[in-house]
This record gives C-alpha cells, sequence and structure tokens, in this order.
C-alpha cells in the first residue's frame, strides 16, 4: 500500500496546479513588455483580413466600444459583421482591453490618454508616437510598410505579442 | 421509348442557362448563389443574355480614382495574377483568389457576398449589382 494514500496526492496536485495558475499570467502580462498573443479566432479571422490583428492591450475599453459601434465606415472601408459575431468579438474586446490588463505596455498607454480622449487608432495615441519618434513619417510609407498600422511590417514578432526594440527590422524598401 | 420528365427538365435547364458552364467546380450552396444572381439580373436587365466572364474581367481590371491610392481597381490588392498572393492597403497578405491555387475560395456564400459587398464599395463606391457579381465570379472561378 501507498503509505500517503489518495487524499495526499490530492492535495499536492490542488496546490500544484494553483501555483501554475497564478504564476501563469503574470510571466507574460505583469513585469515583461509582452502584449499576449491574441486568442480569440472570430477576431483573428474577421478583424485580421485586412490588417495585423492589434492586441486588444493597446486601447481602452472605451476605444474598441467605439470602433465595434462604427463598423460600416471604418478609415474609409467597410469592416461591417452580422451581430453575433460583432458581439462575440466586442467582448472579448473588452475583456482585454488595456483598461483590464495589467501589463506594463497598457498602463503607459493608459497614462498617455486623457480620459475624456478616446482614440480610434493606436498609432495616435501619444505612446505611440513617442515610442515611435525616431521613426520618419516616409519610412512608413515604404511600399512594403504602407502604413504605422502595419505594426507586424517591422516588429517580427508582433504576432506574439513581443514589441521588443531588438526584434524590429524596418525594411529598406 | 420514354424519356423521364426529369431528364427532360435537366436538359432544358442546362439548354436555357448555358452560362452554368462557366460555374463548373462551384459546391451546391454557390451554386445555388449564382443561380439567384441570375434570377435577380434577368428581373432587373431586360436585355441579359447570362453571365459573362470577359465582362467580369474588365470590372476586375477597371481602376477607379481613390483618395489613398490614386487609383484602386480589384487588382490592387488581389493582384493581376489571382493565382498569386496579394495584399491590402495596409499590408497584410491576401492568399489567392484562383479557386485552382486556393481551394478555399467561392465555398461559402456567406464569406463571398460578405467580400464582394466590401470590395465593390471600396472600388466603385456602391454596392455590385447581380450581373456584375455574377459577372466579376464567373472571371475568379475561371481562374
Ligand atoms: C475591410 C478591411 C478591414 C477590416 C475587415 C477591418 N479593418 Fe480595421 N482598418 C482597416 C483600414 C483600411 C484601416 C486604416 C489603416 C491605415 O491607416 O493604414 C484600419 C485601421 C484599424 C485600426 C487602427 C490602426 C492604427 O492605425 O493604430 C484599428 C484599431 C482597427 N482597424 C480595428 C479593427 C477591428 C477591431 C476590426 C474587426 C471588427 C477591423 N479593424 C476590421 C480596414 C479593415
Ligand atoms: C516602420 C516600422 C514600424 C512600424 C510599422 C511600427 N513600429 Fe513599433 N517600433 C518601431 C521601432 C523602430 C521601435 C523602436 C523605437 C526605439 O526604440 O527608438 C518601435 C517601438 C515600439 C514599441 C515600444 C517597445 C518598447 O520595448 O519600448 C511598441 C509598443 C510598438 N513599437 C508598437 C507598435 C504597434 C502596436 C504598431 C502598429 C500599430 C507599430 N509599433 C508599428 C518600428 C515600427
Ligand atoms: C483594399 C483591398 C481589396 C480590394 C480593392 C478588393 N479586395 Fe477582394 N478581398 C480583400 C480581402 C482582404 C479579402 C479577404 C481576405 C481573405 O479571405 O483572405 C478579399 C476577399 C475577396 C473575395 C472572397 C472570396 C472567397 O470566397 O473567399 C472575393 C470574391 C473578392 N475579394 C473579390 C473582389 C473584387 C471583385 C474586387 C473589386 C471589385 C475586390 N475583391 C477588391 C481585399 C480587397
Amino acid at each position: 500500500m501507498n503509505p500517503f494514500g489518495k487524499s495526499f496526492f490530492a492535495v499536492l496536485s490542488v496546490i500544484l496546479s494553483v501555483f501554475v495558475l497564478t504564476a501563469g499570467p503574470a510571466r507574460g502580462e505583469e513585469n515583461s513588455e509582452l502584449m499576449g498573443k491574441v486568442a480569440n479566432k472570430a477576431y483573428i479571422k474577421e478583424c485580421g483580413a485586412c490588417h495585423f490583428a492589434y492586441q486588444p492591450q493597446f486601447l481602452p475599453k472605451r476605444s474598441w466600444e467605439k470602433i465595434m459601434n462604427t463598423l460600416d465606415s471604418h478609415f474609409g472601408d467597410s469592416a461591417t459583421l452580422d451581430e453575433a459575431t460583432r458581439a462575440e468579438i466586442l467582448t472579448y474586446l473588452v475583456k482585454n482591453s488595456a483598461d483590464s490588463s495589467s501589463s506594463k505596455l497598457s498602463r503607459k498607454m493608459l497614462a498617455s490618454l486623457s480620459s475624456t480622449e478616446t482614440p480610434l487608432r493606436i498609432s495616435d495615441t501619444p505612446y505611440f508616437k513617442r515610442k515611435h519618434r525616431e521613426v520618419r513619417p516616409n519610412v512608413f510609407k515604404r511600399k512594403s510598410i504602407g502604413s504605422p498600422a502595419n505594426c507586424a511590417g517591422c516588429h517580427l514578432t508582433a504576432e506574439q505579442g513581443d514589441y521588443d526594440e531588438h526584434k524590429v527590422k524596418i525594411p529598406k524598401n | 421509348m420514354q424519356v423521364s420528365p426529369v431528364f427532360t427538365a435537366a436538359l432544358l435547364f442546362v439548354a436555357l442557362s448555358p452560362e452554368l458552364g462557366l460555374a463548373a467546380g462551384l459546391n451546391n450552396e454557390m451554386t445555388k448563389y449564382v443561380q439567384g444572381l441570375e434570377t435577380q439580373a434577368k428581373k432587373q436587365e431586360s436585355g441579359f443574355k447570362g453571365f459573362d466572364p470577359e465582362r467580369g474581367k474588365k470590372l476586375f481590371f477597371d481602376a477607379r480614382p481613390n483618395d489613398k491610392t490614386g487609383t484602386i481597381s480589384c487588382a490592387t490588392c488581389h493582384t493581376s495574377d489571382l493565382k498569386k498572393s496579394g495584399k491590402t492597403l495596409v499590408g497584410k497578405v491576401i492568399e489567392p483568389l484562383a479557386p485552382s491555387a486556393n481551394k478555399a475560395r467561392l465555398t461559402n456564400v456567406k464569406e463571398t457576398e460578405k467580400w464582394l459587398l466590401r470590395n465593390f464599395k471600396q472600388v466603385y463606391g456602391r454596392e455590385g449589382t447581380a450581373r456584375e457579381k455574377g459577372d466579376v465570379l464567373m472571371f475568379i472561378n475561371a481562374q
């Protein structure tokens, strides 16, 4: 017979899983600059078709609400969705917005905005502009980049939520 | 010899819809969608004689003035070789549009309708008519 018995292992596994659960998010979010990976399938499919699927942690809840309520005129494009999909994506974005995130980047982003500002673009925020002040405006217009909205054009690891400046490669043309 | 009425109906149907030959390879759902567009086009245009991939091709390459890009056509994002990958104005890669190069294309009516609506608005500033949508789908399907 096992001297420890079943209950010992049950308690041990509870302790272990609590450890794993609490250690998990802290690693990606709290102290490092990682934004985490985008996890919602509908968001990746619908909002990742025309451009990079931005991490929701980059904008406050009020911004996502405004974006999701004006999809029929979306930066000169139409991104209209059926109501069920729209609602699912909005829920995901709000739940993971900068307001609900403990990442450093989100906190800095929020701190750069006054509470009356509702930016529709990440690339319009003071935080973004400060971080990119060394990138000349015509660099964003290079053929293979096109726009500041094309994060993955320069941040090779943007999809992994890693915006570390050492992993940036600006295409030459 | 007796000819089955179903067979006669099928023959008649094929004879009356020569353009369905162009829809070859489309699944049931898409075939029904194209037939629906055809019914609509007949109602909307008295001289309608079926979809024409040549008109669809012209529509695909016709460049329109655009604030951001100077001019824009379907080929701006999908390139002029539909078997190749394209790119949006925000730099995101678009998988090939030609069904021969991308099996997922023209298989889901909801998806196809959604993008035709958006893309027509972007290039032509309005929705496509039933005839235009049919024409351009026949062109894409033949690639
Ligand atoms: C039909 C194409 C299309 C779809 C689909 C689409 N967008 Fe966009 N989006 C655009 C365009 C065009 C821009 C402007 C990009 C530029 O300035 O170069 C844009 C910009 C944005 C920006 C601002 C980027 C910046 O400059 O910081 C956000 C945020 C955004 N979209 C969110 C969304 C969300 C959320 C969805 C899904 C509901 C979505 N988009 C779906 C075309 C699209
Ligand atoms: C033209 C290339 C380019 C594009 C496009 C671009 N970035 Fe950057 N980004 C850079 C460079 C270069 C730096 C590093 C700047 C420095 O350290 O001086 C940077 C820095 C950053 C940082 C700061 C990282 C840190 O560790 O401090 C963040 C966050 C970031 N970018 C997010 C974005 C997002 C989000 C987008 C898209 C909306 C984007 N970038 C688009 C080039 C680009
Ligand atoms: C601004 C860029 C852009 C332009 C211009 C554009 N498209 Fe698209 N198109 C897209 C994107 C993005 C998708 C969806 C991406 C994907 O499914 O991989 C798409 C998807 C489609 C599909 C969906 C096919 C399917 O069933 O999956 C069709 C059909 C289509 N486009 C036709 C057209 C036609 C016709 C025009 C011209 C009237 C046009 N496009 C112009 C960007 C564009």
